[in-house]
């Protein structure tokens, strides 16, 4: 297992249309007292062989819970009501919503690992680090403490941290960006084929975000490892996606690539989440926000969930919900108007905002 | 601004009308939680029956050779003792004494506990290390150990004595709690404007910080009479305290004097006063933590 | 919380011994330490004027005793005295309460009045170990049965052993720990005739030698059995209510989460994560704990005649020998704050986040 050049075992064997995870259809939902609240409907994703995908959108988009219900960590109360899951490698198929626990166990971190938000908390405060890089690999069967820690050495020395005292160190003598970083290196301990990062750089100073955006620049560009980014930063999926899906009321509305996303976005949402981020380079003007508030998950409204807020909205909106349809190569939209946002986006284009957005990101 | 006596007065049905509120709330809530209400309705049936109970069940002093440790029977409910007496009658008297005693200690010792855990933990510096220096030290002397070598010095046959000195040791662990309330109170908004009007520490205590600590007091009040009770009992058992009145300790200390514990015969006679006393702490327990509860909506589970 | 400030030292720097030593003024430990000193003289002190002070001042009334029944003068009467009580009666309060102190720090607690020859500390010595057994054994059973149950009940929450046990834990906690002795004996004994209480009283049985061979142990468990199974029974309840609680809340910390999220055994997640971080509150409990045992076994001792430190405690009370009763209540409330110490030290190796030089919670 010990590397010495980070190179990763299972980049050189797959093919470039290797398809290490597709989810189809998924759906979950959440049940609380007052009723069934529908976080994910429907969600298509296929997440191709060193591809970065992020999932973008607002708080109660469903993005967090469409990341943990790949890796079955839901909370008691939420279910798997439909569609599936599948995992790929090594020419093998694994349907992940069937595995038992104890497979279950260990595909997760191994497989695809999972790195939460705000890592302040996320460590045993009673272990050091090295105990928990040890447990994590224990688990999974990897005894040979001396390789694992070796492998653990290096690993932070990636994430630009001192090795030694920070393997020998309590969670609580290290600051929150040194916690998070530790979490980062720990994620890739196992060499997983699928990292899901949850809003990578919230909650942290500038430098650190800064810090972090580049190692994960690096693990993308350089070891071409397949992400799945969820963030409500747009400039995050700027800098490391290479393609964005909107969310919104648990449903992906627009899907493509990055570029193709920001400069042509065909769905009113990603227009409006592109054209709220102020401009620092900008003069004065109008910050545009969208109008309203995320809709009520148990209480969905009828036919599209975003025409409450919808400039462009019109009676069908009301009416029907429009699902995926192409409106470019790669690139989808679920509304019945894009062309009008088309047109609108001729009449007013974007160029200023997304260029503070892409400069932004790499101050 | 308003005018300062307008103001007091304006706080003075504010406290009294607060209180009132608070309580029509509680039994409100109680209803609700089914355990901690039925704790509430023992805690009045037995302070009831053993205040109200003597006037109307009189207590049975005939020594009768002939019917020594009955079983229970319609009359006598619980049998009867070593000298023919009816029980369930002792039973009946034995709470006044047992609870007067309790009330009096969780009385002085809530208002010392309040009163200084307040004072301590909204002044800080030297009065809060004193104070908690004090405390520390009374703290960790064992208290019963103390009650016992107290008692071998001071005859303690007068009921409220008793209950003073019970509450003069058992307000360590109420103090803390009320301070450790009222540190987090002290950086609350209501303070600062309290301040900033410059109305007074004592005003701000009583009128600011006391009414939100409501909570806190009822639940020492509470916790409190336990100590207490379970303190008196445990001395009179003993025979440490020379009372001879009829109470439920006393009854006990008989029946272990007596042997009583030792024959099969005579179950009724130990076990009447000790299920009395079990299930009155049982129920002022229930009781406390249901307030808890009550008080304290983040304890309740599935929420 | 704690800073970093503590590994900042370089690899090459002040040699360790000075490191070490500044680490011990501002730690916890150190702290704890003086803390415990303070509380100790605070105690002998009190306990010193508690006895000279009090109405029915027992050295006068002995005094007088002496000069009534033994015709003694007062210069004799108060020899003998100051002798009982290790206190010399001609000097100044101040001076015999150093005086006292000295005596205390050689062991020197004074000589019985009813047992005359005995000195104090010898009684001490002979029946304190009984109680330290039995409280001791009964507190670590309680704490283990209890932290297990509450690990349990947590895990299990709301279904049907949660809510018996729960109920089974607030009945138990709240019932006074004397009687639960009685009713020990009581149903235990003498109604169900499941225990044979006659020969269970007394630490052990007459003719005993104490060594280490099996067949004293075997003995000395029985006849400590009910008094032991008191303290369980009055103590387990609270563990398990505090331990249920606290697992709850480490349940729902984040680093459990993290933990599933890392493919980690349940079985490793339930001891290392959950457990020792839910265990960590109880610890804090543990000295109060320590504090009502102490007081308990005076009353339990009495009850089950065993022969430990309690029981000679409320002998001395019921006879008025003051010598033993003053130096015996010192010893009750040494235990007691030498166990907490203990307790807080125990806490502080336990979570690491208390070691360094920081503040307490």
């Amino acid at each position: 297992m010990a590397n010495d050049s980070m190179e990763w075992s299972f980049q050189t064997a797959q093919g470039k249309n290797h398809t290490p995870l597709s989810l189809e259809n998924v759906h979950v939902v959440y049940n609380i007292r007052r009723g069934e609240v529908q976080a994910v409907r429907g969600v298509d994703l296929e997440l191709h062989a060193g591809e970065s995908v992020a999932l973008i959108g607002e708080s109660g988009s469903g993005k967090t819970t469409l990341g943990l219900a790949i890796v079955r960590l839901l909370v008691k109360s939420a279910q798997i009501t439909q569609g599936k899951i599948t995992y790929r490698r090594d020419g093998r198929e694994v349907d992940v919503l069937s595995l038992k626990p104890k497979e279950m166990r260990e595909f997760r971190w191994k497989e695809c690992a999972m790195v939460f938000q705000s890592a302040l908390n996320a460590f045993n405060p009673v272990l050091r680090i090295w105990d928990q890089m040890l447990d994590t690999a224990r688990s999974h069967g990897w005894n040979d403490r001396q390789a694992v820690r070796q492998k653990s050495l290096e690993l932070l020395r990636f994430v630009q941290l001192d090795p030694e005292r920070v393997l020998n160190s309590y969670p609580h003598e290290l600051s929150g960006g040194m916690r998070q970083r530790v979490l980062l290196a720990l994620s890739l301990l196992l060499e997983p084929q699928v990292l899901i990062l949850d809003e990578p750089t919230t909650a942290l100073d500038i430098l650190t975000q800064r810090t972090i955006l580049d190692l994960l620049r690096q693990l993308k560009e350089e070891q071409h490892f397949t992400m799945i980014f969820i963030s409500h930063d747009l400039a995050v999926a700027a800098e490391l996606a290479d393609r964005i899906a909107t969310m919104y009321a648990g449903a992906v509305v627009e899907m493509g690539p990055t570029e193709e996303l920001f400069y042509n976005p065909r769905h009113p949402y990603t227009l409006g989440l592109i054209r709220a981020v102020p401009t620092v380079a900008g003069g004065f003007e109008e910050l545009f926000s969208i109008p309203g508030s995320p809709p009520d998950l148990i209480d969905l409204p009828s036919g599209c969930p975003f025409h409450p807020r919808c400039s462009f909205a019109t009676s069908r909106c009301r009416e029907e919900e429009p699902s995926l349809t192409q409106v470019g190569p790669d690139h989808y939209a679920a509304c019945w108007h894009w062309h009008d946002v088309e047109k609108e986006l001729e009449r007013t284009p974007l160029h200023r905002g997304v260029h503070a957005i892409q400069q932004g990101g790499a101050s | 601004m308003s005018n300062s006596t307008a103001a007091s007065a304006a706080n003075q049905t504010g406290l009294l009308s607060q209180i009132w509120g608070s309580i029509r709330t509680t039994l409100r809530l109680m209803s609700y939680n089914r355990v901690g209400f039925i704790g509430f309705i023992m805690v009045l049936l037995i302070v009831g029956l053993s205040f109200i109970g003597p006037e109307f069940i009189p207590l049975d002093t005939k020594t009768k050779v002939d019917q020594i440790y009955l079983p229970p029977s319609w009359e006598h409910p619980f049998g009867t003792d070593h000298q023919g007496r009816d029980i369930f009658s002792q039973i009946v008297h034995g709470g006044k004494d047992v609870i007067y005693v309790g009330v009096v200690a969780a009385v002085l010792s809530t208002l010392i506990a309040v009163t200084f855990g307040t004072l301590s933990g909204f002044s800080g510096g030297w009065v809060d290390t004193v104070i908690m220096t004090i405390t520390d030290i009374v703290l960790t002397i064992p208290r019963f150990p103390l009650l016992a070598v107290l008692a071998a010095f001071v005859t303690l046959n007068n009921l409220a004595f008793l209950g003073l000195l019970l509450g003069a040791l058992s307000w360590p662990t109420l103090l803390r709690a009320v301070r450790s309330q009222a540190l987090s109170l002290k950086e609350r908004d209501f303070v600062e404007a309290a301040r900033a009007l410059d109305l007074g520490t004592s005003h701000i205590i009583f009128r600011e910080i006391v009414p939100n600590m409501m909570t806190y007091i009822v639940i020492s009040f509470t916790l409190s009479m336990t100590a207490a009770v379970y303190a008196q009992v445990g001395l009179v058992f003993l025979g440490l305290v020379p009372i001879s009145a009829s109470n439920w300790g006393v009854m006990i200390n008989l029946a272990w004097v007596r042997g009583a514990i030792f024959y099969k015969d005579s179950l009724w006679y130990i076990m009447a006063p000790v299920l009395a006393i079990a299930l009155f702490q049982l129920s002022v327990i229930t009781l406390t933590r249901s307030l808890e509860l009550v008080f304290n909506p983040r304890l309740r589970s599935g929420e | 919380m704690a800073t970093v400030e503590a590994i900042r030292s370089p690899a090459a720097g002040p040699s360790p011994w000075r490191k070490w030593a500044a680490t011990i003024a501002r730690s916890y430990l150190f702290r704890k330490l003086l803390k415990t000193a303070f509380t100790v003289f605070a105690v002998t002190t009190i306990i010193f004027f508690l006895i000279r002070l009090l109405p029915g001042n027992p050295v006068e009334q002995y005094v007088n005793f002496l000069l009534v029944n033994y015709g003694l003068t007062y210069h004799e009467a108060l020899d003998q005295a100051a002798a009982l009580f290790s206190i010399d009666l001609n000097q100044p309060l101040a001076l015999q309460y150093v005086q006292y102190l000295g005596n205390l720090l050689r062991g020197d607690l004074g000589t019985s009045i009813l047992s005359p020859g005995t000195e104090v500390s010898a009684i001490i010595k002979r029946f304190l170990p009984w109680t330290l057994f039995s409280v001791g054994t009964g507190l670590i059973i309680s704490f283990i049965i209890g932290m297990a149950l509450g690990l349990l009940m947590a895990y299990r929450r709301e279904s049907l052993l949660d809510h018996v046990l729960t109920i089974l834990a607030s009945i138990l906690s709240s019932v006074p720990d004397y009687l639960v002795g009685i009713m020990l004996i009581v149903w235990l004994g003498v109604q169900w005739k499941l225990a044979p209480i006659a020969q269970m009283r007394g630490s052990m049985s007459p003719g005993m030698q104490p060594n280490l061979s099996f067949a004293f142990i075997k003995d000395i468990f029985f006849h400590a059995a009910l008094p032991i199974t008191t303290y369980i029974l009055t103590r387990v309840g609270t563990w398990m209510l505090s331990m249920k609680s606290s697992t709850i809340a480490a349940l729902e910390e984040d680093y459990v989460t993290v933990a599933r999220a890392r493919g980690l055994k349940d079985s490793r997640i339930t001891t290392a994560y959950v457990g020792r971080n839910a265990s960590l509150p109880l610890f804090t409990q543990f000295a109060i704990t320590v504090g009502f045992i102490m007081g308990g076994s005076v009353l339990i001792e009495s009850i089950f005649q065993y022969q430990g430190i309690g029981r000679v405690l409320i002998d001395s009370v019921q006879q008025r020998d003051y010598p033993v009763m003053q130096g015996v209540f010192l010893i009750i409330t040494l235990a007691v704050v030498f166990a907490n110490f203990f307790a807080d030290i125990l806490y502080s190796w336990l979570d690491p986040r208390i070691k360094l030089g920081g503040q307490e919670e």
